[in-house]
């Protein structure tokens, strides 16, 4: 009889252990950053942005960009063209970014005074973009599996129910050590990241201002890196988008960038 | 802001051998005009400044609407290092870019003004172009600089809009450029490109002037008598240029091929000498200068290669003319064809842009009477990195004639007081004896150049 009943309980028990797993709902860190990084954003989208950058003494420098993007079917294509400062106007920037995992992007630059498109090595992901907080790969998609990722806690930021997800590179070479990502939880949006540097010491951190619902996608429009190292600040605004607007397939072309915004 | 621009930007100064212009003629620079100077000149000057501005205000006019007016105003000031510590140059330039576009068709004109410290004023248009645009074809027609190659300053496939060497290769990249009038047609096909290049007359490298800090070293044993009667090209419709290429910018490769019937842009020098029949000694030399044609085909390639750039480029001419010391050759020039070509890498190490060329010349079927080596090799080495938010940077940058062991070194410091107000100091230096470097030992300078972008 006692058999039984152990048995019995053993079974309710083992019945019941998806139940509790169910009941507990709580992501692991690598499946929030998945949802994060697969968050749908359109096909294409279109927009124009404006970077300042501010220095401790207030200083502004102000850089405008009109971007372009598209999904094709094993690759992402993005043409940048510069309007200001003056100095750069015309110049163009053109990215082909592989979903095959090691094969490195494709980059090119034309420069309006030489004529010419260049080919460019694209292993200057730590560099600065344009002089900005923002390094070449902050502004890119870094895939999940190039960290190992836990969930810290959960807590709430600006009002939002937020994961904390702390991120670890797997290359210890990799410009951060460590990264902390506070994402809001039914939308999977970064609301803030902190960065670390090599030594492990806090770097910067980027604060979402503004998100908006375009198209029934969640688009950043707003952020600000803070350079906590150097007090020097970078504030990215997204205006005049456009999602899933149609954007020709040879807008990606070495002849588009020549021809800039005409 | 400059790092996009510069740090993948290596040599944007251009790359010439000496011996294609080391006996070039002058052109003539503007005379100077006074205010009240009456003469058939000066006239045409004043109006042409006249014309120049009603043009602007004209276009200013113009409905805002797609139209836009952008540029820069910069004074340069260069000083010699020996000697008297003369100027070698006091130039202040005003540089306009006027564009309009409207649905499938837009117009760009390129005017630009030198005015120098002893009142010559030089106008021009570098460029003044229109363009058509179809679905898979683009027309361009107008005077239009128009560049081919993947070498960085160096004339290999890039041959078809012509030099402007007044100043030597001391100019910035789209000033040594002159623009040529020409029919473009592209054809697009996916990432493929056809492209097509009609020149009907031709226009010939500017070279320094007689008398200027960069006319070259001549070295004839008697003063030498220019006879100018065969220069010209006559504009006709025989006389024009044809070019064509196939491009294609992959994942793999980005790449060029062409082929060109053209005219050599650098004038032949045919000498006669007259010798006294008692004494046998040379009396006197008379140099005629003689555009001749050339048939070139080439090709240029850029790839990556892990994290550097590699880049190459050649082409074959067929039909040039080399001087010779050979008596039996007539006019002392010697037909031979001659390949040029290129390899470089770009590269970066510690936050240095990197990038160096190894660019060869040979004459083929080689004859040693010829003046020129048989062989003729440059490399040019660049190193820049950007401090300060890419507010300031520090550049260097060299050419190493290695038949001569001469060289240019050009150390450069570039600062962005704010964005569009650029100061930049820098240094020519000349070492070497003789080759194309090395015959300007004694011009070395120190210079400055303050730019206003608008």
């Amino acid at each position: 009889m006692k058999n039984l009943k152990i048995q019995s309980l053993l079974a309710m028990l083992f019945l019941m252990l998806p139940l509790f797993s169910l009941g507990q709902d709580k992501p692991s860190g690598l499946e929030i950053i998945q949802n994060v990084y697969n968050r749908p954003e359109g096909n294409n989208i279109q927009s124009e942005l404006t970077m300042t950058l501010i220095n401790s003494r207030g200083d502004e420098r102000v850089r405008e960009i009109k971007q372009f993007s598209k999904e094709f079917k094993k690759v992402e294509k993005k043409i940048m063209f510069f309007m200001a400062p003056a100095d750069v106007r015309n110049t163009s920037f053109m990215n082909w970014s592989y979903d095959e995992k090691n094969k490195d992007d494709d980059q090119w630059i034309y420069l309006p005074a030489l004529k010419k498109t260049k080919r460019i090595s694209s292993d200057s992901k730590s560099d600065s973009f344009m002089g900005s907080d923002f390094t070449y790969d902050d502004l890119g998609d870094r895939h999940p599996s190039d960290d190992t990722h836990k969930l810290l806690r959960e807590e709430k930021l600006n009002g939002e129910d937020c994961y904390v997800v702390e991120s670890i590179p797997k290359d210890e070479e990799y410009m951060y050590s460590k990264t902390i990502t506070w994402i809001i939880k039914d939308k999977w949006i970064g609301l803030k990241k902190e960065f670390y540097d090599e030594d492990g010491e806090f770097l910067k951190t980027l604060s979402v201002k503004k998100y908006e619902q375009i198209k029934g996608f969640w688009i950043i429009t707003e952020s600000e890196m803070h350079n906590e190292q150097k007090n020097h600040t970078t504030n990215m605004k997204l205006q005049n988008i456009t999602i899933d607007g149609g954007i020709a397939d040879n807008k990606f072309t070495e002849r588009m960038m020549k021809r800039g915004l005409k | 802001m400059r790092t996009i621009i510069q740090k993948y930007l290596p040599g944007l100064r251009d790359l010439e051998s000496p011996k294609q212009y080391s006996y070039h003629t002058e052109r003539q620079r503007s005379i100077p005009c006074g205010k009240r100077d009456s003469s058939l000149h000066c006239v045409s000057l004043r109006m042409t400044t006249k014309l120049f501005f009603l043009a602007i205000m004209l276009v200013s006019s113009l409905p805002a609407q797609s139209l836009s007016i952008n540029g820069y105003v910069r004074n340069y000031v260069g000083v010699l290092t020996q000697g008297d510590n003369e100027y070698s140059i006091l130039q202040n330039t005003l540089n306009l870019n006027v564009e309009h576009s409207q649905d499938m068709v837009s117009f760009k004109a390129n005017p630009y003004m030198y005015y120098y410290d002893d009142n010559n004023l030089e106008i021009g248009l570098r460029e003044v172009y229109m363009d058509i645009f179809f679905n898979s074809i683009d027309l361009r027609i107008g005077k239009q600089q128009i560049i081919w190659g993947k070498a960085d300053g160096v004339f290999i496939t890039d041959i078809i809009s012509p030099k402007d060497l007044r100043e030597f290769l001391l100019q910035d990249f789209d000033e040594i450029r002159t623009g040529v009038t020409a029919v473009k047609a592209n054809y697009y096909r996916g990432n493929n490109t056809l492209e097509f290049v009609w020149i009907p007359t031709f226009t010939p490298t500017a070279l320094p002037e007689m008398g200027s800090l960069w006319f070259p070293d001549l070295n004839f044993p008697v003063q030498p008598v220019f006879d100018n009667s065969k220069k010209e090209v006559k504009g006709s419709l025989e006389n024009s240029e044809v070019f064509a290429k196939y491009s294609a910018l992959t994942s793999l490769v980005d790449f060029e091929i062409m082929a060109g019937y053209a005219w050599d842009d650098d004038p032949t020098m045919h000498i006669t000498r007259t010798i006294d029949p008692q004494t046998k000694q040379l009396t006197g030399l008379t140099v005629t200068p003689r555009h001749h044609r050339l048939t070139i085909g080439g090709g240029s390639f850029s790839t990556t290669l892990g994290g550097w750039v590699v880049r190459g480029e050649g082409a074959y001419y067929q039909g040039k003319y080399f001087n010779s010391t050979d008596p039996f050759d007539g006019d002392a020039v010697v037909k031979k064809d001659y390949a040029h070509y290129l390899l470089g890498i770009d590269y970066s190490l510690w936050d240095v842009r990197l990038s160096s060329q190894f660019i060869q010349q040979a004459i083929v079927d080689y004859d040693e009477n010829i003046t020129q080596d048989e062989y003729d090799n440059t490399v040019t080495f660049l190193a820049r990195r950007d401090f300060l938010r890419e507010t300031l940077t520090l550049e260097l940058f060299t050419y190493i004639g290695l038949n001569n062991e001469d060289a240019l070194i050009r150390p450069r410091l570039y600062y962005d007081l704010t964005d569009g107000f650029e100061i930049l100091l820098g240094a020519n230096i000349f070492t070497g004896n003789q080759g194309s470097f090395g015959q300007y030992d004694k011009n070395d300078m120190l210079y400055t150049k303050v730019k206003y972008s608008f």
